[in-house]
C-alpha cells in the first residue's frame, strides 16, 4: 500500500506538469494541477494509512 | 551585486546559523533527558555532514544562477534540471576574480543545507542512531537538497517557468520550500521508517513524552528569529535580487507572521486545554517564520500577520492529529513545523503575494505547480531513499538502548550525570 501510495504521488505530479505541457488557459491548467495535488494527497494518505495499519499490528 | 549588498548579504548569511542554534536546543528540549547529549552531538554531527558533502558534490547539483547546468529538451520546452558545476566548488574559487557571487551562494548554502538536515534529527530523537543519522545527512546535503535547491535557486525549470510555460516563476524567497518543506518531509519519511519510541503507544492510545528543559525550547525559539531573519535576507538578496533597501520588510515580517503563529498556538491551545502549552506555543512561533519565509519581504505586515496566524492554528492542529490520528511518533513537532507551514506558506504566497504584472491565477499556479513537485517528487526520492538506507544500515537503536536513553546507549555518558536518575531504566522488562 506505501509503495502504491508513493506512486500515485509521482502520478500526480505527472499530471500536473502535463496539464502545463498541454494546455494553454490559466483556468484550465488550475484545474488540471489541482486534480494532480488531489491525487498526491491522496497517495499521501494511503502511505500513512500503511504506516498506522503497521503501527497497529505491532500494538 | 554593489558593495554594500555584498556587505550586508555576508553579514546576513553569519547570522543564518543561529536559526540551525535555535532549532538545535528546540529538538533537544522537547526529548528527553535520556537522550540529550545525544541530540545535541547528532545535531554538530548532521551539520559537519552536511556541509562536507555539499561542498563536495551537493553545490555542484544546486548550481546557481547564471552557473552551468544539465538540461534536456521535450514538447518544446527546456528542462534545466541539474547543476553541472565542477566537484568541490572548484568552479567557486577560480570564479572568485569575477565576482563574490558564486561564493556568496556557496557560503549561504552550506548553512541552508544545515538547517535542512537538522529537521529530521528531531522527528527521530530518542531513537535515531548517530551512523545513520550522519549517511541519512549526506544523502539529504549531496543529491536530495540540491536537486529541489537547483529547480528553485540555481535558475532550474521551476524558476523558468515564465519563459517555459508562460507563468510566474514559483517563487521561494527564503527557503520554506526547499529548505523547511524538503526537510520537513524527510523528518516524516526518517518517523515512519523509525516508527515510535518504547512506551509511545499502548494499545493504539498515546502517551504523553513531554520535553525535558521548556526553557531550552523557548529560547532557541528566539534565537531561530535571528537566524531566520539572516536566512530570509540573504536569500532574497541572491537570488531574488532584493537590495537593502528591502532587508527592514524582511525582519519586520518575520517578526510578525512569527508573533502571531504564537500567539495563535497560545490561543488555540488555551481554548483547547484550558492553558497555553508552552512546546506547541514555540512550535506555533517556529510555524509562523517557516511559512512566512515563502514571501518574507514581498508580502504586506497585515499579510504576514495572517500568515502567521493560520500557520500557528495549523501546527497545533497537525501535531494533534500526527500524533492521535496517524500514530506518527515527532517529539519536536518538526513535521507540522516545517513541511506543514512550509506547504501553507507557499500557497499564502499565491494567494496574496505580489502580482507584478502576471495574473493571480498564474500566481497560485506556480505555486501549486512548485507544491506539485514538492509532494510528487521530492517526497518519494526522499522515502525511497531513506527506506534504502534503513535496509543497508538500520535506522533504530535496539529496545535496550530504547529504555537506556541514547546517551548512555551511543555516547555512555548522560547528558545530565548528577541530577537525573531515570526509574525505569532498573525496572524489569
Amino acid at each position: 500500500m506505501s509503495f502504491v501510495g508513493c506512486l500515485l504521488m509521482v502520478s500526480g505530479w505527472l499530471i500536473a506538469i502535463a496539464a502545463l505541457l498541454l494546455l494553454v488557459g490559466s483556468g484550465q491548467r488550475l484545474a488540471f494541477v489541482m486534480a494532480g495535488l488531489l491525487v498526491e494527497s491522496i497517495g499521501l494518505v494511503l502511505v500513512a494509512q500503511s504506516y498506522r495499519a503497521l503501527q497497529k499490528a505491532q500494538g | 551585486m554593489s558593495l554594500l549588498n555584498v556587505a550586508v548579504c555576508l553579514v546576513c548569511i553569519f547570522l543564518v546559523p543561529l536559526s540551525a542554534a535555535g532549532l538545535a536546543l528546540i529538538y533537544q528540549g522537547l526529548g528527553r533527558s535520556r537522550s540529550a547529549a545525544h541530540a545535541m552531538l547528532a545535531t554538530l554531527c548532521a551539520l559537519g555532514v552536511a556541509a562536507i558533502v555539499f561542498v563536495a558534490i551537493g553545490f555542484s547539483w544546486a548550481g546557481y544562477p547564471g552557473g552551468a547546468a544539465h538540461a534536456f529538451h521535450t514538447g518544446g520546452v527546456r528542462w534545466d534540471w541539474l547543476g553541472a558545476d565542477p566537484f568541490l566548488a572548484h568552479g567557486v574559487r577560480s570564479g572568485l576574480l569575477k565576482g563574490p557571487y558564486a561564493a556568496l551562494v556557496l557560503c549561504l548554502q552550506i548553512f541552508a543545507v544545515g538547517v535542512a538536515v537538522l529537521i529530521p534529527v528531531s522527528s527521530g530523537n530518542d531513537r535515531w542512531r548517530l551512523l545513520p543519522i550522519c549517511c541519512s545527512s549526506a544523502l539529504l546535503a549531496g543529491l536530495l537538497y540540491p536537486l529541489f535547491s537547483h529547480w528553485v535557486w540555481g535558475g532550474g525549470w521551476l524558476a523558468q517557468m515564465g519563459s517555459s510555460f508562460g507563468i510566474p516563476a514559483f517563487s521561494d524567497a527564503g527557503g520554506a520550500g526547499v529548505v523547511q518543506v524538503v526537510g520537513g518531509f524527510a523528518a516524516l519519511s526518517v518517523a515512519w521508517v523509525l516508527g515510535p519510541r518504547q512506551g509511545k503507544y499502548s494499545e493504539g492510545v498515546a502517551t504523553a513524552i513531554p520535553g525535558h528543559n521548556i526553557v531550552l525550547v523557548l529560547f532557541g525559539c528566539l534565537l531561530g528569529l535571528v537566524g531566520w531573519i539572516g536566512l530570509d535576507s540573504a536569500t532574497s538578496m541572491l537570488f531574488y535580487g532584493a537590495t537593502v533597501d528591502l532587508l527592514p520588510m524582511v525582519a519586520i515580517n518575520a517578526m510578525l507572521s512569527a508573533a502571531a503563529g504564537c500567539l495563535a498556538a497560545v490561543f488555540t491551545t488555551h481554548l483547547r486545554y484550558r492553558k497555553p502549552d508552552a512546546s506547541l506555543s514555540a512550535n506555533g512561533w517556529i510555524a509562523g517564520l517557516v511559512a512566512g519565509s515563502a514571501g518574507c519581504g514581498r508580502v504586506s505586515p497585515g499579510v504576514a500577520i495572517l500568515i502567521g496566524l493560520v500557520a500557528g492554528g495549523l501546527v497545533t492542529f497537525l501535531v494533534e492529529t500526527l500524533e492521535l490520528k496517524l500514530l506518527v511518533d515527532d517529539p519536536g513537532g518538526a513535521i507540522s513545523v516545517h513541511a506543514g507551514a512550509g506547504l501553507w506558506g507557499l500557497i499564502a504566497l499565491g494567494l496574496f503575494g505580489p502580482v507584478q504584472g502576471a495574473s493571480r491565477m498564474g500566481l497560485i499556479l506556480a505555486q501549486l505547480v512548485g507544491v506539485a513537485t514538492l509532494l510528487g517528487v521530492m517526497f518519494p526520492l526522499i522515502h525511497a531513499g531513506n527506506l534504502l538506507l534503513n535496509r543497508i544500515l538500520p535506522y533504530r537503536v535496539d529496545s535496550d538502548g530504547d529504555w537506556q536513553g541514547m546517551d548512555i546507549r551511543e555516547l555512555g555518558a548522560g547528558a545530565y550525570p548528577e541530577f537525573v536518575m531515570h526509574a525505569d531504566e532498573f525496572a524489569p522488562r
